[in-house]
C-alpha cells in the first residue's frame, strides 16, 4: 500500500484538512502549507465531502465533531472510497473517547490541535512514511481492554481478540513511556519493524462492515444469538 | 439401617477375586462363632461347686403314681401334671451326735416345679410360695433351715413332695442336708447367677427399652429402634410378673404377657431383619403367629393349655428366630463388616447354643436341667447395649467430622466472599470514576478545550502574545494531565508516567532540550494497589515542576529522568524517580528554599509540599553542573491527604 512513499515525490503530497473551528484551522493550514504540503480546507462535512469529490488526497486530516454532522462518518467514507489515503483525527486532548472511535472506524493517528507547528508536520510526514503515531493513554486504552473484565470499562467500542501477544507487549511498553527503540530491544525486535506493528494494530481494530461488526461481536460473546 | 460400611475396594475388584474374599470372610466369621460354640459348651459342662459329698443324700424310696421304688436322684418323672398326687421321694440323713450346737438346713438345687420338703414329719419348705421359684425356665435353688427341736442325732427322715404342673416333666436333683454354714455358700452362688444375675439383666433391659423407645421416637424413619424397644419391654414384663398361682382379675392378662416368649422373640427377629436392610413386607406377620396363638390361648384357655401349647409354640418358635437371625447377621455381617452385626452374630450364637442345651436337657438328654437361654439372653442384651454405644460414638464423631468440615468451608466461603465483595467493590468504585471520567471529558472537550485551542491559535497568529499562547498551552497540558491522572492505572504509577513523558517531550522539543529516558530496573516502579487519582496528580506535577525549572532556571540541555526500584534498609521496595539537569543549577537556602529567583523558590516549596502530601521523600541538590531532584516513593501511599498543609 505504501509502495509509492518511497518513490521520489514529483508532486506535493495532498491534505484535506477539515475543521470547524477558524482559529484552530488557519493554524494547522499554516503549519502544513509551510512544510510544502498542499492543503484544501473545509469548514464543514459538505465541505469536505466536496473537497474529497476532486480526487483522493494523500492524508485526511478531520475533527470530530463538525456543524453539519460527525466526523466518524467522513472517516468511514473515505476510507471505503480510497483505501489508500491516509486519516488522522484532529483531537484536542487526545483522548481515548475521540481517538478510538475513529481508530475503528479506520483513522491510523491523531494530532494534538495545539501541537506545535513542526510537530504538525513531523507527524504527516511520519503518517505518509507509514508510521502511525499512537500515544500512552491510547495504548493504554487498548492493552486494559485486552484484559479479560466482567463488565467492558465505559468508552468506545473495542475488538482486541485479533492482536496478537507480541502486539500487546508493544502497546504495554508505548503505555509505559518506552521509547520505540527500548521497546525493540526489550522484546528482541527490530526497531524499524515497530511502527509497522503500530499500523497493524489499528489495522486490526477496525471495524469494516456492520455486518463484520456484528460477527466479531457474536464472537467475543458480546451478543448471544 | 443406614450403615455403609461396604468395603468399597472389595466392589472394584473382579468378580472371582470378590468371591474368594467373601468366601475366606464367611470362613473366618464360621470359625469365630465355631469357637464361641465350643467356648459356651465348655463353660456349661462346669458344674457348679456344691457343698461336701458327705451330706449329699442321693439314695430315696420314691412312691410315683401307686408305684413305690427306690431311686437315685437326679430323677426325672415323667409325669407332666401331678398336682393332685405328687411323686414322693423319702430318704434318710445322719446326723452325727456332738453337732447339735449348729444349725442344719437342707438344700435343693434344683427341681421343677415345687417341692415340699417335711423332716421327721414336719414341714418346713414350700417352695411354692416363692414365686421365682415357681418358674421353670429359672433354676430357683433352694434352702431352709431345719429346726432344732425336729432334728435328733442319728438318723432323721426326710421326705419330698414333687409338685409337677408342666409344661416339662418334673425334676428332682440331688439334694443337701448338713450344717448350714456349709450348704449356705453354695445355695448363694446359684441364687446370685440364677436369680439376682438375670434381675439386673431384666433391670438393664427395661433401661434399654427406654432409650430405644426414645430413640424411635426421635427416628420414627427408623422402625427398627421400636419394634427393637417393644421386645425389650415385653422381655422386662415376663421377667418382673409372677406366675399367676390362683385366679384373679389381672391373671389371664398376666398369663398372656409372661408366655410372650414368641412375640418377643418375633420382635427380636423383626428387629434383626430390619437391622440388616430387609423391608418389611405384609408376610412378615407370619413370625407373630405363634405368639398371637399364644395369647390367644391364655385369653380364652385355661393356664394348662397354654403350658401345653408353650412347649410346642414358644419353643421352637425362638430356636427358629435364633436360626433365622444367625443367618441374617452373618450375611449382613459379610456385607457390612460393622461392630455391631459382629456382636449380634457372637450373641445369637451364644443363645443358639444355650437353647439347644436346654432343648436336650428338657428331652432329659443331659444329666442336669440348668436352663441357661434366658441366661443367655443377656450377652443379646449386652451385644444391643454396646452395638447402640458403638453407633452413637462413631455418629457423634461423624457429626464432629461434619461439622469440622462445615466450619472450614464456611470460613473458606466467607473469605472468598469477602475477597469477592472487596473486588467488586473497587471494580465498582473504578467504574464510577471510569464514568465520571468519561463524562468530564466530553463536558471538556468542546469547551473549554475548545477555547483554549483557539486561544493558542489567535496568539501565534498576533504576534508578541505569545505570552497567551504559552498560558494556554501550560493549561491545556495541566488539563490533559487531570483527565489522563482519573485514568484507572492499576495501581502502576509507570502508565502514568508514560503519558507524562509524551507531554514532558512535547514541551522540551521547541527549547530543544533532549529529555533521556532510563528506566534503571527492567519493571520500572514497584506497583501500589492504594494509588489514587490525587497522589498520581501530585507525582505527576511535581515532576512538571522540575522539568519547568530545569528549562526557565536553568538553561539546561539534557534532562535526564531515571525511574528504578530501590530495596531499602527495611527490606521494602521503594520507587525512586531522579530528574536531574545539565543546567547552571541554583544555590539552595539552609531552610531548602532557593536562594535565587522568586518564582524558583516557590517551585521548589511547591514541590516539597507534593511529596509530602504522598508520603515521599524529596531530595534537592543543585550545584554549578546542573540540579538534581530525587524523589523517593512510599513503601505505601497514604489514604488520606493528612499531610496537607
Amino acid at each position: 500500500m505504501n509502495s509509492l512513499d518511497d518513490e521520489p515525490k514529483m508532486e506535493a503530497i495532498t491534505v484535506v484538512l477539515v475543521e470547524d473551528d477558524a482559529p484552530t484551522l488557519w493554524r494547522l493550514q499554516d503549519a502544513l502549507a509551510k512544510a510544502g504540503y498542499q492543503v484544501r480546507a473545509a469548514g464543514t462535512l459538505t465541505e469536505a465531502r466536496a473537497c474529497l469529490a476532486q480526487g483522493a488526497p494523500k492524508v485526511l486530516l478531520t475533527d470530530l465533531q463538525l456543524p453539519d454532522g460527525h466526523g466518524v462518518d467522513l472517516i468511514r467514507e473515505t476510507r471505503q472510497r480510497f483505501p489508500d489515503t491516509e486519516i488522522m483525527v484532529i483531537s484536542i486532548l487526545g483522548d481515548e473517547e475521540s481517538v478510538i472511535s475513529a481508530i475503528t472506524v479506520g483513522a491510523t493517528g491523531y494530532l494534538l490541535k495545539d501541537a506545535f507547528p513542526t510537530d504538525i508536520a513531523a507527524t504527516v510526514r511520519d503518517l505518509v512514511a507509514g508510521h502511525s503515531p499512537i500515544s500512552a493513554s491510547i495504548a493504554r486504552f487498548i492493552v486494559r481492554r485486552t484484559q479479560n473484565t466482567p463488565e467492558p470499562p465505559p468508552g468506545p467500542a473495542l475488538n482486541t481478540a485479533r492482536l496478537t501477544p507480541r502486539e500487546i507487549d508493544i502497546l504495554w511498553g508505548i503505555a509505559k513511556g518506552f521509547s520505540y527503540a527500548e521497546i525493540a530491544s526489550h522484546l528482541g525486535l527490530s526497531r524499524q519493524t515497530v511502527p509497522g506493528h503500530i499500523k497493524n494494530i489499528y489495522r486490526k481494530l477496525e471495524v469494516h462492515t456492520r455486518g463484520e461488526a456484528v460477527f466479531e461481536a457474536v464472537q467475543q460473546g458480546l451478543i448471544k444469538l | 439401617m443406614n450403615d455403609h460400611d461396604e468395603d468399597a475396594t472389595a466392589e472394584q475388584l473382579p468378580a472371582r477375586e470378590r468371591r474368594r474374599l467373601q468366601t475366606s470372610r464367611l470362613m473366618q466369621y464360621l470359625l469365630l462363632q465355631a469357637l464361641i460354640v465350643a467356648a459356651c459348651i465348655f463353660a456349661l459342662r462346669q458344674s457348679l461347686p456344691g457343698p461336701p459329698a458327705q451330706y449329699q443324700v442321693t439314695v430315696f424310696q420314691l412312691i410315683e403314681a401307686g408305684v413305690d421304688r427306690a431311686v437315685t436322684l437326679p430323677y426325672f418323672s415323667p409325669l407332666r401334671n401331678a398336682m393332685n398326687d405328687p411323686p414322693r421321694f423319702t430318704g434318710r440323713f445322719v446326723r452325727p451326735a456332738g453337732e447339735a450346737a449348729q444349725a442344719w438346713s437342707v438344700f435343693l438345687p434344683r427341681f421343677t416345679n415345687g417341692v415340699e420338703v417335711t423332716v421327721n414329719g414336719v414341714v418346713i419348705l414350700d417352695s411354692r410360695r416363692d414365686p421365682a421359684a415357681n418358674r421353670p425356665d429359672r433354676n430357683t435353688p433352694q434352702i431352709a433351715v431345719i429346726p432344732a427341736s425336729v432334728l435328733h442325732d442319728g438318723a432323721n427322715d426326710v421326705s419330698i413332695r414333687l409338685f409337677i404342673w408342666g409344661p416339662i416333666s418334673g425334676f428332682l436333683d440331688r439334694i443337701w442336708v448338713g450344717p448350714d454354714e456349709l450348704l449356705r455358700p453354695s445355695y448363694n452362688l446359684r441364687t446370685l447367677i440364677f436369680v439376682t444375675l438375670p434381675v439386673v439383666f431384666s433391670s438393664w433391659q427395661a433401661i434399654l427399652a427406654v432409650i430405644l423407645g426414645i430413640m424411635w421416637v426421635m427416628r420414627r424413619h427408623e422402625p427398627a429402634y421400636g419394634v427393637l424397644a417393644a421386645a425389650m419391654a415385653v422381655g422386662v414384663a415376663q421377667a418382673f410378673l409372677q406366675t399367676p398361682m390362683g385366679e384373679t382379675p389381672f391373671s389371664r392378662l398376666n398369663v398372656i404377657l409372661i408366655s410372650s416368649a414368641p412375640i418377643e422373640s418375633g420382635l427380636v427377629l423383626t428387629f434383626a431383619l430390619l437391622f440388616s436392610g430387609w423391608k418389611w413386607q405384609r408376610y412378615g406377620w407370619i413370625i407373630f403367629i405363634p405368639g398371637v396363638l399364644l395369647a390367644l390361648a391364655g385369653l380364652f384357655g385355661n393356664q394348662a393349655t397354654v403350658r401345653a401349647l408353650f412347649l410346642y409354640l414358644a419353643v421352637p418358635m425362638v430356636g427358629v428366630s435364633l436360626l433365622i437371625m444367625a443367618v441374617v447377621t452373618a450375611r449382613s455381617m459379610l456385607k457390612r463388616r460393622n461392630v455391631a452385626s459382629l456382636l449380634l452374630g457372637c450373641a445369637v450364637t451364644i443363645m443358639l447354643t444355650c437353647w439347644i442345651v436346654d432343648l436336650l436337657s428338657v428331652f432329659q438328654m443331659m444329666p442336669n436341667r440348668i436352663f441357661t437361654a434366658r441366661l443367655s439372653y443377656s450377652a443379646m442384651l449386652v451385644a444391643i447395649g454396646a452395638g447402640l454405644t458403638w453407633r452413637f460414638a462413631r455418629a457423634l464423631n461423624q457429626v464432629d467430622g461434619f461439622a469440622g468440615r462445615l466450619v472450614t468451608q464456611v470460613r473458606e466461603a466467607e473469605e472468598k466472599l469477602k475477597a469477592s465483595f472487596a473486588r467488586e467493590e473497587e471494580r465498582a468504585r473504578a467504574a464510577a470514576l471510569a464514568r465520571e471520567r468519561t463524562r468530564l471529558m466530553r463536558d471538556l472537550h468542546d469547551g473549554l478545550g475548545g477555547q483554549l485551542v483557539s486561544i493558542v491559535a489567535l496568539s501565534e497568529r498576533g504576534n508578541g502574545s505569545a505570552g497567551i499562547g504559552d498560558a494556554a498551552r501550560a493549561a491545556l497540558k495541566d488539563l490533559r494531565l487531570v483527565i489522563d491522572s482519573m485514568d484507572d492505572i492499576g495501581g502502576d504509577l509507570m502508565l502514568a508516567l508514560g503519558s507524562w513523558r509524551e507531554r514532558a517531550m512535547a514541551q522540551l522539543r521547541p527549547h530543544d532540550i533532549a529529555l533521556d529516558w532510563r528506566a534503571v530496573t527492567a519493571q520500572g516502579l514497584p506497583v501500589h494497589p492504594e494509588l489514587r487519582p490525587w497522589h498520581v496528580i501530585q507525582i505527576v506535577r511535581l515532576l512538571d515542576e522540575a522539568v519547568t525549572n530545569a528549562v526557565k532556571h536553568a538553561n539546561a540541555k539534557r534532562i535526564t529522568v531515571r525511574i528504578e526500584t530501590l530495596a531499602g534498609a527495611d527490606r521494602l521496595d521503594r520507587g525512586c524517580i531522579t530528574v536531574e539537569d545539565d543546567g547552571r543549577g541554583f544555590e539552595i537556602n539552609s531552610d531548602g528554599a532557593a536562594a535565587g529567583a522568586i518564582k524558583a523558590a516557590r517551585g521548589l516549596r511547591n514541590m516539597r509540599s507534593r511529596a509530602a502530601r504522598c508520603g515521599a521523600e524529596l531530595e534537592l541538590s543543585s550545584c554549578e553542573r546542573g540540579t538534581r531532584v530525587r524523589l523517593t516513593l512510599p513503601h505505601r501511599f497514604p489514604d488520606s491527604d493528612g499531610a496537607a498543609g
